[in-house]
């Protein structure tokens, strides 16, 4: 109810100022994140109306592609079954997740235009309902997520606490992505373009779909590629393996530095974002 | 809930609009202004900015139903945005005390393949009801429609009547101590005319304030008690709505001029 009780608004104070109305905007968000949350279930119920299954339309598409993709390449590369589809299917659900956040990241404020020009809601509801819409798909896909790893017997292996951290450490990165190409695209309307090809050529250029040898895990290529970080803390732990210490260590860096530069341009640009739209 | 007494009051408001043409959106030409430098730069030094309410200063207290004239483009829409804290000022502040409920766009948060009560409750919930609140408050506010079965149809098969209707009930089933409505509510037939009335004497009595531009001196004389002409992003001073034929007559001197 309390949304705007009390509401001041006034023109440019200085840094200090903006930082603090960005804090506040960030903090009000996190009082109404049930908004957030109410807008996300219903962008993925809307797009399922209609359809028999539903949301569940989600899981199937998903079921499918790992089913079709594991098998075909696991004869192609003469890799056992029982090891590549878990493999592969927590790479196709987690890689979805990290392209489709910062992918839909692009639309965040384009979309929200008509509700920002006219309302006083936090700018980072917005940036929330993008990212908790891509966990409510995340939750449908856990269903293949666990099966496989019962079903091919690898969820005795799995570290659970450490994919709790992977699966943080993966939030907080690709959050702060998302919201930079929200703003970005805001202004520029090239930038979703550009962020589709990046992440297609990313896709490829992350070993997704296949297995790095053991050579080139020493590879720039792996060793430089921020996706494959992101992508290796969540499955390796899931998959029993172990994670190499430097993957935490330049998540964090790139967690922390990430959020800094991208916050302190949201705190400087935010009276501008709406007038963009 | 009364703290402090619900008001508005805004000093030296001044709003620009940078505009951002179709074609500076690309980041071709962003980039070729970086690395031509001089020629490309001189332009965007003096990138055009719209003033599009300059210097207004206006004090609200409860029971004000304030009606803002003026012609297209004088600003009013855009005064509008800024009390319900969409646009953020250039100069100035603004200072509002009490509920906010802002009327402007019928669609606002509207999902046209979403059904009527799928839609009330995605704008109650941006309204700032709980998912509770709008349990509890359905019926009423779909009774308050007069949509009847049409609720359960998607928003697309709606005409601009219903949806002003859908609109009107949803914004104000939620508790405001400020309305700041646009036009549009002229949409709506004589009967909806009627409730919506009721609607807006009942939040009167509740002492809150109202906002209201409009082109029609009608709505303006039904619903309100002062009156401010826009012009060009500048005020006049408020003033009683009894004034309002002069402040019209002022309007086509200047235009006569």
């Amino acid at each position: 109810m309390q949304s705007v009780q009390h509401m001041v608004r006034t023109g440019r104070r200085g840094p200090m100022h903006e930082f603090s109305m960005a804090f506040a905007d960030l903090r009000a968000s996190f009082e109404r994140v049930g908004l957030a949350w109410s807008l996300a279930w219903h962008d993925v119920v809307s797009r399922y109306r209609g359809s028999m299954l539903g949301p569940f339309w989600i899981t199937l598409s998903m079921g499918l592609m790992v089913a079709g993709i594991g098998f075909l390449y696991a004869n192609l590369f003469k890799i056992p079954v029982h090891e590549f589809i878990p493999y592969v299917a927590l790479g196709i659900v987690f890689w979805g997740m990290i392209s489709n956040v910062i992918i839909e990241g692009c639309s965040t404020f384009v979309q929200a235009s008509g509700i920002l020009s006219q309302t006083s809601l936090p700018m980072f509801t917005f940036v929330w309902r993008t990212i908790m819409r891509n966990v409510i798909n995340l939750m449908h896909h856990a269903v293949i997520v666990v099966g496989v790893l019962i079903f091919y017997d690898h969820w005795r292996q799995t570290d659970l606490p450490m994919a709790l951290i992977g699966l943080l450490l993966l939030m907080a990165n690709i959050s702060w992505i998302s919201l930079a190409a929200g703003m970005a695209s805001a202004r520029f309307r090239d930038i979703p373009q550009i962020v589709g090809s990046v992440i297609q050529f990313a896709m490829f250029m992350t070993p997704v779909f296949w297995l790095p040898g053991g050579r080139l895990l020493d590879h720039a290529v792996l060793v430089l590629n921020p996706f494959f970080h992101l992508l290796d803390v969540i499955r390796a732990p899931l998959l029993g393996q172990s994670v190499n210490p430097t993957t935490y260590i330049f998540l964090s860096v790139l967690a922390v530095v990430g959020w800094v530069a991208t916050f302190s341009t949201f705190a400087l640009i935010r009276r501008r974002i709406v007038h963009y739209l | 809930m009364k703290g402090p007494q619900v008001s508005i009051t805004v000093t030296d408001l001044t709003l620009r609009f940078p505009v951002y043409g179709v074609d500076s959106k690309s980041l071709k030409k962003h980039l070729a202004r970086i690395t031509v430098g001089g020629k490309l730069g001189r332009n965007s030094m003096g990138a055009t900015e719209v003033t599009a309410v300059s210097k207004v200063n206006m004090k609200l207290r409860s029971g004000d139903r304030l009606g803002l004239i003026g012609h297209n483009g004088s600003g009013k829409t855009t005064l509008l945005r800024a009390l319900a804290g969409a646009y953020e000022p250039d100069e100035g502040t603004i200072d509002v005390h009490g509920q906010i409920a802002a009327m402007l766009d019928l669609s606002l948060g509207i999902d046209p393949s979403a059904t009527g009560l799928d839609n009330i409750r995605l704008r109650g919930r941006i309204a700032g009801l709980t998912a509770k609140e709008i349990d509890e408050r359905l019926d009423e506010i779909a009774e308050f429609t007069g949509l009847g079965q049409f609720l359960a149809m998607p928003l697309k098969t709606y005409s601009a009547g219903m949806q002003a209707r859908l609109a009107f009930a949803v914004a104000t089933a939620v508790h405001a101590d400020v309305i700041l409505m646009d036009e549009w509510i002229a949409v709506g037939d004589a009967d909806f005319r009627k409730i919506a009335h009721k609607r807006i004497l009942q939040l009167m009595e509740r002492a809150g304030i109202l906002v209201l531009a409009s082109h029609d001196v009608e709505l303006i004389r039904l619903y309100c008690n002062k009156v401010m002409r826009m012009e060009g992003g500048v005020a006049s001073p408020i003033m009683d709505v009894k004034k309002l034929d002069e402040l019209l007559a002022d309007a086509s001197d200047a235009d006569a001029a």
